[in-house]
């Protein structure tokens, strides 16, 4: 049958009431039983189903969007007569600046915060602290964007977009009316969501850095400071990526609160300070209204075109998490 | 139970002579605990300078404790260390003394290889000089060059320097950790058990380049093999639990020969006859 | 054997050791200060950092819970939707469709990925693997795709219902929930140590008597856990909702209905520009952000009680 976890163990002979019940038994102790087995299998069988039928069925609706357009969806989306309605690539624009902009707001905070817990904060102290920052990823992300919407945007536009403006390096990026709704505050938004994220993986990459490195840096004469620089953070550097890159994946599948403070806007955004549009607003935003045929098509190509950079990204993630564990264990 | 080594073969410790040599490491009276609980009590002994101190005993008596105390990695573990300790004219815990300047005039090779993973051989080597500020290639390469010559290593890593550290064997590590340690020219190396974890060739190996260092630095060896002390050694210390089980003291110190021959204590005589430990 | 003492003289350690060995000692002494500096330097960025990181949760949770305290009375928690501009207003209607769309979700979404862990940790193979490897990825689907996926089998036209209802949702929140409750009940069995499944069978036990009665048991704590914050999760969830049940504004218990939901609220009254709407979404958000931080809470104590009870 199937290999299984355990070696079998046949059992032991029974005292012999009747010879039916004996042979049963010897059967039935074999791998589970078969209401067992069936119980194992449909549940692998619907997940199995349900994720194929996800990829299906998501093909299948955005396939006439795809058939219009043939590759250039990716760029153009579907084109119109009168208008581009969905101008894919201005969306992928704006996924990416958005992310780029959690990331270099969360990557820095994130793993400094890491550090100190790792390094710097007594025991009692971590442990608290590490349960409250995963409080945040607790927080449904609608909450978040409430908050983003109601409170963090007008102190945006009235304080930290133009803060950023009066900035004389800066200018490049930051120019143009603040509003409030930007794609500075949605990266804002999103650092907030994946700074968690980056938090305990990053922790994790830390403290699994063993002793004897930190030892052998200590007896050479190295600092403190030294030692996390020379002997701990090389070490979690494979862990450290592989966090940032998950939380790069949590940003991207981020759609509800990215899409209440991003502005709408479907234009080429010139700044960070403009509003603009991501695949993710994009589906919320159109998805309701889209007529049946194209229209709703083209919108599921975007679903497609999302679910696509996600998975790629976040397969990316898992196996450069994998590789690193790898290359601990085989380390001597 | 203090010893006062002047009365063990009429050696006393010679003052360390001025730069460019080894200085002796003097431990009077100490004491390590860790919160209430002592692990070793009142330990006097010397290591004399250019000679090779063994420590040692069952496990558990403190060794590596009392090793450890030398360089002041109890620091960072949390144990109290009362008593002097003298590194040549310096004293270790002296309220003004910096922990990491101790350190690299001690060096320390640990019971199980630790090179840094993600380096090369070379930028292993130096790691030290690098963490201590010195930034000249010229003295670098100099310095990783001798080193690698007094570990042995040289012949085997010179056409390699810059591969992973991680792809030599076991024995060959702890050499590149020797090595290491060297490079930063320290008046002492400490090795806690450092052929524990090697096999038999390895440790020959290691053994042949101990007695070799001598010539250069003041070694402190912790094992708990005594064959292994009376191979390597100078001067032996034997340590063991007290009559309390929970506290090691040191029993017995004296040139190696004596220890093993003609040992004064009876703890000592049944230790080194095997009856015990 | 006894050890040799080397006839070493003072005075002849070469020269260039003596030089390196002073050439590190004052590059040592020179060089600390600076490190120092730096040390302190990078302990005062890690503690700003750490104040920077926990500062998002206290503004979230004082912000909501300021701003929603003031919507909340009995009268909000029991009475239905007013039209906009009328005050007397509650959310019943989201209440009852949170806790029936979220309840069907985990109904359906428990059973099948507890057997489906179960699959995965009796089975070794490629099989496994790829199936484990699927509940990896799809914990990081966006939750719009499921939404939209629910939206083609249940509720566009040709579908089994053919139009917004609870169920759709919850089939949503179902798909959402089963990567999380896989992962961790997989987990949770795999560290019930082997020495009690050898026992069990060892005995001549059938293999799934000693699952139920030695590995279930085990792994409890960390199911209960697991299936908590799944469920937690689920609850907060706005995007799969958005097509499949489209909100209502009287309370329905029929799932074939559409029906309100909690995130729903937030997301159309949050939206709007008129006070009193966003009034409503801050009382709906408190109320949420309560739900899920007791959820969560509950999952982590109940765990730690039943990991006592098995010692």
């Amino acid at each position: 049958m199937s290999p299984t976890l355990l070696e079998e163990i046949p059992p032991p002979r029974l005292t012999p009431i009747g010879g039916v019940r004996e042979a049963l038994q010897r059967r039935w102790a074999r791998p589970g039983g078969r209401a067992y087995a069936v119980l194992r299998w449909s549940g692998a069988t619907i997940f199995a189903a349900i994720v194929l039928g996800l990829v299906v069925s998501l093909l299948a609706t955005a396939s006439q969007a795809f058939g219009h357009s043939g590759v250039s969806f990716l760029w153009s989306g579907t084109y119109n007569a009168t208008k581009d309605i969905y101008p894919t690539g201005i969306f992928i624009v704006g996924t990416l600046i958005t992310t780029a902009v959690a990331i270099i707001v969360a990557v820095p905070i994130g793993v400094g915060t890491a550090a100190f817990l790792s390094e710097l904060a007594p025991k009692w102290l971590s442990s608290p602290l590490s349960v409250l920052i995963d409080l945040i990823a607790a927080v449904p992300s609608i909450v978040v964007g409430l908050w983003g919407l109601l409170v963090l945007s007008p102190v945006f536009a009235h304080h930290v977009e133009p803060f950023f403006k009066a900035v004389p390096l800066l200018e490049w990026f930051f120019h143009g009316p603040a509003y409030g709704p930007s794609m500075v505050l949605a990266g804002t938004v999103l650092a907030v969501m994946i700074l968690p994220t980056i938090v305990a993986l990053s922790r994790s990459a830390l403290t699994s850095v063993a002793r004897e490195d930190r030892e052998a840096a200590r007896a050479l004469g190295a600092t403190r400071w030294q030692v996390v620089r020379t002997a701990v953070v090389p070490g979690a550097r494979t862990g450290i990526e592989a966090a940032v890159i998950l939380a790069m994946g949590r940003a991207l599948g981020e759609t509800i609160a990215v899409a209440m403070v991003i502005g709408n806007n479907y234009s080429l955004p010139h700044s960070l300070l403009s509003p603009g549009a991501t695949l993710g607003s994009a589906i919320i935003n159109n998805f309701g209204e889209a007529n049946p045929g194209l229209d709703r098509s083209s919108v599921v190509g975007l679903v497609v075109v999302l679910l696509g950079i996600t998975v790629l990204v976040n397969v990316g993630g898992q196996l450069l998490l994998r590789s690193r564990l790898r290359t601990q264990r085989a380390a001597p | 139970m203090t010893i006062d080594i002047t009365t063990t073969a009429g050696i006393s410790p010679e003052p360390g002579p001025s730069s460019g040599s080894t200085a002796a490491v003097a431990l009077r009276d100490v004491n390590v605990s860790f919160g209430k609980h002592r692990v070793v009590r009142d330990v006097t002994l010397d290591l004399l300078p250019n000679r090779v101190t063994a420590l040692v005993g069952p496990s558990g008596c403190g060794k590596t404790t009392i090793l450890r105390a030398i360089n002041r990695l109890h620091d960072d573990t949390g144990g109290t260390v009362t008593g002097q300790v003298l590194v040549g004219d310096l004293d270790v815990y002296a309220r003004d003394t910096q922990a990491e300047l101790v350190r690299s005039r001690v060096g320390m090779v640990f019971q199980r290889p630790n090179p840094f993973p993600t380096m090369s051989i070379f930028d292993n080597v130096v790691a030290g000089l690098r963490l201590n500020g010195v930034r000249s290639k010229a003295v670098l390469r100099e310095a990783a060059e001798a080193a690698l010559h007094h570990a042995a290593l040289w012949d085997l890593v010179k056409d390699r320097l810059h591969s992973p550290a991680v792809r030599l064997s076991g024995g060959q590590q702890q050499r590149l950790c020797i090595a290491r340690a060297l490079a930063v020219e320290p008046e002492v190396l400490l090795m806690d058990e450092p052929c524990s974890s090697l096999d038999p060739i390895a440790t020959a190996k290691i053994e042949e380049l101990i007695t070799h260092l001598a010539t250069d630095v003041t070694i402190g060896l912790v094992t708990h093999n005594m064959f292994q002390a009376t191979r390597v050694s100078d001067y032996t210390a034997f340590f063991l639990l007290g009559e309390d089980r929970a506290t090691g003291e040191l029993v017995e110190y004296g040139p190696t020969e004596k220890i093993f021959n003609s040992p004064s204590d009876p703890r000592t005589r049944a230790y080194v006859s095997g009856e015990v430990g | 054997m006894s050890g040799t003492v080397f006839p070493v003289d003072p005075g002849s350690v070469p020269d260039a050791i003596g030089a390196r060995r002073e050439l590190v000692r004052r590059s040592a002494r020179r060089s600390l200060r600076r490190r120092r500096i730096m040390g302190r330097t990078a302990i005062v960025s890690c503690t700003v950092a750490v104040a920077v990181s926990l500062a998002p949760l206290v503004a979230l949770v004082a912000y909501t819970t300021s701003r929603g305290v003031h919507a909340l009375s009995w009268a909000f928690l029991t009475h239905v939707p007013t039209p906009p501009g009328i005050p007397g207003g509650g959310i019943s209607s989201a209440i009852v469709g949170s806790v029936i769309i979220v309840g069907l979700g985990a109904a359906m979404a428990v059973p099948v990925g507890t057997m489906a862990a179960l699959f995965l940790v009796e089975r070794r193979g490629r099989l496994a693997g790829a199936l484990r490897f699927g509940a990896d990825v799809m914990t990081g689907v966006p939750s719009i795709a499921l939404g939209i996926f629910a939206y083609a089998v249940l509720v566009g036209p040709g579908s089994p219902i053919g139009h917004f209802s609870g169920l759709a949702g919850s089939f949503a929140l179902a798909v959402l929930m089963l990567p999380i409750v896989i992962r961790a009940s997989e987990a949770s069995m795999r560290a019930v140590p082997r020495d009690l499944w050898e026992a069990g069978l060892a005995l001549g036990v059938r293999r799934s008597r000693v699952v139920r009665s030695v590995v279930l048991r085990g792994a409890l704590p960390g199911l209960v856990t697991g299936n908590l914050l799944a469920v937690a999760r689920a609850v907060g969830e706005t995007a799969p909702l958005l097509f499949t049940v489209l909100g209502a504004s009287l309370v329905v218990t029929n799932p074939l209905q559409p029906m309100g939901a909690l995130s729903l609220t937030i997301y159309s009254d949050g939206t709007q520009a008129y006070p009193a709407a966003q009034q409503i979404a801050w009382g709906t958000a408190f109320v949420l952000l309560t739900l899920v931080l007791v959820l969560s809470v509950v999952a982590r104590v109940a765990s730690a009680r039943l990991n006592r009870q098995a010692r």
